[in-house]
């Protein structure tokens, strides 16, 4: 143990001679401005610019075909299936593959991104049928039209309806 | 101020890379143009690959970084080089984890832009054909 402490005094006494308290501040205020320069780091950078609210202030009717959201919807509502906006009715399975779209939500003013996952695996629910189509694309732009069928990457290929659910903010380049 | 220096040197290269990717509209185009079938995260789904640390293994070569470039969804989609070069380094750093290198080069517009002109058309037979070679090649230097 004696050896121990005296390393430690030894190594104590050393930097209190060869060091001031000006140099500790110079080395911490380094590190500090160094710091600083964490944010820029990619992902820090990207958690921080989610600036949009994720869950945006909405008003309107979710089973009706004029709600904001529907803007670019070509299906049944799932509102009106058992479902709603953002969830699939029981019994069916929301499809991991989408069509993604963009609305301008009328309360803020502001774009989003709405993801349009189908609800598969019962056969069509027939019910609020609404085709709004706004971004839609002919069929050989296959990412961008709704008129195939984005029951894919599920158990069953059946379409039932479809959700409009709020993924993000859109980018605004102004 | 050797202090500094030192942070400077050791953040400088990683600010500067992150410099080049607008985080916000980097996702805002992934979304738009990548996601709908790879999925928020990049997991993907049934025959669609998956890119969450994944992808970073194509850069091992220059074909598999060609690669990321000429596949159809990349090389024929609607956005401009500029875009395409900032959506792949955003995967690459969003998603990319462990198979990533800290110090990988990002993609220029030059360079997707001279890439894309040869889209793939039979993607994955080549896609099979260039993890095996990535495989061999890192089983070399492992020897």
């Amino acid at each position: 143990m004696k050896i121990i402490d005296r390393l430690f005094e030894r190594k104590a006494r050393s930097l209190a001679q060869h060091s001031s308290r000006r140099s500790m501040l110079r080395g911490l205020g380094g590190f500090l401005v160094g710091a600083s320069a964490l944010p820029l780091l990619p992902v820090a950078r990207e958690a921080s610019a989610q600036t949009g609210p994720t869950t945006p202030q909405e008003e309107g009717d979710q089973t009706s075909c004029d709600y904001w959201r529907y803007c670019a919807i070509d299906g049944f509502l799932c509102s009106c299936c058992g479902g709603t906006a953002n969830s699939c009715p029981p019994g069916t399975e929301m499809s991991p593959i989408t069509w993604i779209g963009t609305c301008r939500n009328p309360v803020d003013g502001r774009n989003y991104v709405i993801s349009y996952n189908d609800c598969c695996g019962k056969s069509g629910c027939g019910s609020c049928l609404c085709q709004r189509d706004e971004g839609d694309r002919p069929i050989y732009r296959s990412d961008k039209t709704n008129d195939v069928n984005w029951c894919l990457g599920t158990t069953s290929s059946t379409y039932h309806c479809s959700s409009a659910i709020v993924v993000g903010l859109a980018f605004d380049n102004k | 101020m050797r202090v500094l220096l030192a942070i400077l040197i050791v953040l400088g290269p990683l600010a500067g890379l992150a410099a080049d990717i607008n985080p916000q509209r980097a996702k805002f185009h992934y979304q738009m143009h990548c996601e709908g079938c790879h999925t928020p995260d990049g997991t993907g789904a049934m025959s669609v690959p998956r890119m969450k640390d994944q992808v970073g293994l194509f850069l091992e070569t220059q074909s598999g970084r060609d690669y990321l470039v000429r596949v159809p969804g990349s090389a024929i989609s609607a956005l401009n080089d500029e875009q395409l070069a900032e959506v792949l380094n955003w995967i690459l750093v969003e998603m990319g984890g462990d198979s990533v290198a800290a110090d990988f080069e990002p993609y220029t517009a030059n360079e997707v832009g001279d890439l894309r002109v040869e889209p793939l058309n039979e993607v994955e037979r080549y896609r099979s054909q260039l993890l095996l070679e990535i495989a061999e090649q890192r089983s070399r230097q492992a020897n």
